[in-house]
């Protein structure tokens, strides 16, 4: 059974930096960032892959983020995605999940799809709420945190992970939404040839009014939503540090373990 | 027990009160264990809700805000809360916060404190609506709710259509690997993606065996299968409280550090002084692990 598949990506600053405030307290300073594919995103993009491989069909790439987006989209390209869609909200910090989903979500009403995959969570904001409010929006049956996808019928089995390495395996009937986790499977690297063709390929883009929006702010939304403040978080605690050149650190850290009883004299 | 003690506090502070529903099948015993802590606990009970499926206690969950029409829905940011509490709130358009540290009114906007790229930024953001604002709190940011008198059980109908049910429970599956018992363990070794290569697993092994331990891991190296899932340490693995935890290269997100955090003595080594590791560590080092281990190593010979 061929599956039209939708995979939404998110493009994140690389979370392994180190973080300022901007002078407003309202977002992190950008202007120095890197950036790269959410962690996840790279599992739920092989996914949608593999899944066409095995049971035919096309894969959408679909992302809500700005111009320099499209590196990640060329990239979801050379990995074997048939189609790529930029949704042009431009706003850097994209600021509430809500309204992302709701672009999403109209989005993906204007493609055939029967499967939507998102990353179980993004790195940088960690609301693990995308995949499920897509699906409440859309009216889909859903799945989250899952590690394994089979066809089977009409519709999947899914596998998906509890705390304490539990699964829990679920039948679901398409269309449906699943969050994918981690792990999932080990995602490929492109081609260069892929990588080449990619580069010359199109991006299609969404305008609010594609969308059927007046502009990205005449989404309508339940809700007010506003940052109050950015801060370094108020640690609860703090390591005492142990300083020094790596010599100095290391006597002094067998020093403190065999002080503590630790290790063999 | 601890979004009941969100639930308590905020409900009391506005002048309102907390309420508990509960989904399940011949689940009364649990029912009155939840209205010990003073709550009234509205149990909906229904054959079709004895496995939590997203369809399944999504219908429950409808009908229970619907009833109730509450000011705020709390739940849980556990696998299965994140996968109920979105689609919750996608499904009847209402708005969402989650992954929440603390939460409080100002007036009638509800305070969110969050955490942001990888627990180095916290936000604090509002949001105020006319309708029920569902919100998904942080495991361990709270006490749970501890006993009060004066709590009830009531029974809410609910009819779960079978029928509607697009998702369908089929089973569990428990882990099934021959490894030792890490969670047994006194002395715990844990390496991170900090380790860099698969090659440098040795050197942790070594610094394991020094101390008369056992090696543990974060997620992404039993993903990469560079150690077997029984050595992962965390929330979707092992819930571990040795004597002595060192963990090497892990920045400490949340949900690993929900595995180790109650170890009677953590000892931390990253590079980057700004990682969350530090926050429950009681001992830090910013140094990289490769060369930090084996001067530590001979020194520990010596
Ligand atoms: C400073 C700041 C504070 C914020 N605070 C809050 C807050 O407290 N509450 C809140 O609700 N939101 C907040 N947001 C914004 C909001 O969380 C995200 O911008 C929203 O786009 C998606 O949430 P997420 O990335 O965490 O999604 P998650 O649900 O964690 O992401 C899961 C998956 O959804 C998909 N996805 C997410 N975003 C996109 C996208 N743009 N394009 C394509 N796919 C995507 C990806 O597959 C991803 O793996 C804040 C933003 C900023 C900048
Ligand atoms: C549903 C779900 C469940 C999860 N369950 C778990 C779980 O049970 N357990 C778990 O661990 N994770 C779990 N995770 C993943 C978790 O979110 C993190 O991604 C993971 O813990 C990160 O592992 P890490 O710290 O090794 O890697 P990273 O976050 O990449 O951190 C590597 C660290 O090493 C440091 N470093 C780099 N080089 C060196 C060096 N040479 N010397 C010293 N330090 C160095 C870096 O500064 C960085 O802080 C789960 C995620 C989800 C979504």
């Amino acid at each position: 059974m061929p599956l039209n598949i939708v995979v939404c990506l998110k493009q994140i600053p690389n979370p392994d930096l180190q973080f300022q405030i901007a002078p407003d307290g309202k977002d992190i300073k950008r202007d120095a960032l890197n950036y790269k594919l959410n962690g996840a995103d790279e599992y739920a993009l092989e996914e949608a892959v593999r899944l066409k491989e095995k049971s035919g069909g096309r894969v959408v790439a679909l992302t809500a983020g700005p111009k320099r987006t499209e590196q990640m989209l060329r990239e979801a390209l050379a990995k074997g995605a048939d189609e790529v869609i930029r949704i042009a909200f431009d706003e850097a910090a994209a600021y509430d999940v809500g309204k992302v989903s709701r672009l999403l979500a109209a989005a993906i009403r204007t493609v055939p799809h029967d499967l939507v995959l998102t990353g179980v969570q993004s790195d940088d904001l960690v609301n693990s709420a995308t995949g499920g409010l897509v699906a409440g929006l859309l009216g889909l049956p859903h799945a989250s945190v899952v590690t394994r996808v089979e066809v089977k019928g009409n519709g999947l089995e899914v596998a998906c992970e509890l705390e304490g390495g539990l699964q829990r395996l679920y039948s679901i009937a398409l269309p449906a939404v699943l969050t994918i986790q981690f792990g999932a499977n080990t995602p490929r690297y492109a081609p260069l040839p892929a990588i080449m063709k990619a580069a010359r390929q199109p991006i299609k883009e969404l305008s609010p009014t594609a969308l059927g929006f007046a502009s990205w702010d005449a989404v309508p939304l339940p809700y007010t939503f506003a940052v109050r403040e950015l801060s370094p978080p108020a640690a609860k605690g703090h390591a005492e540090m142990i300083t020094g050149t790596v010599d100095e650190q290391a006597k002094k850290l067998a020093q403190f373990l065999r002080d503590k009883g630790f290790g063999r004299r | 027990m601890e979004a009941i003690a969100v639930g308590r506090e905020l409900g009391s502070r506005s002048g309102g009160h907390a309420r508990v529903a509960l989904f399940g099948h011949d689940v009364r015993v649990l029912a009155d264990v939840l209205a010990g802590t003073g709550t009234e606990v509205l149990l909906a009970d229904d054959p079709a809700l004895a496995e939590y499926t997203p369809d399944g206690y999504g219908q429950a969950a409808r009908a229970v805000v619907e009833s109730a029409n509450p000011r705020l829905i709390l739940v849980a940011h556990t696998s299965q809360g994140y996968d109920l509490a979105p689609a919750l709130a996608g499904a009847m358009d209402l708005p969402l916060v989650t992954n929440c540290l603390a939460l409080r009114f100002d007036g009638e906007r509800l305070i969110a404190t969050r955490r942001l790229l990888n627990e180095k930024v916290q936000a604090e953001v509002e949001i105020a609506s006319s309708r029920p604002i569902v919100a998904t709190v942080r495991p361990g940011s709270v006490k749970p709710a501890g006993p009060s008198a004066g709590g009830t059980v009531s029974v809410m109908p609910v009819r779960i259509d079978p029928s509607k049910a697009r998702t369908r429970f089929l089973s569990i599956e428990r882990p099934q690997v021959q490894d030792i018992d890490i969670a047994g363990a006194d002395i715990i070794v844990s390496a991170g993606r900090g380790i860099q290569k698969k090659e440098n697993l040795p050197l942790i092994e070594e610094f394991a065996r020094a101390l008369g331990g056992v090696v543990g891991a974060s997620r992404p190296l039993t993903d990469m299968d560079w150690l077997p899932k029984t050595r992962q340490v965390g929330q979707s693995g092992k819930t571990v409280r040795p004597k002595l935890y060192v963990a090497c290269g892990i920045s400490g997100a949340m949900q690993h550090v929900a595995g180790m955090k109650d170890a009677s003595l953590i000892v931390a080594i990253n590079t980057d002084p700004s990682a969350p590791i530090f926050e429950v560590a009681h001992v830090g080092i910013v140094a990289d692990v490769l060369k930090l281990l084996p001067a530590t190593l001979k020194e520990l010979k010596s």
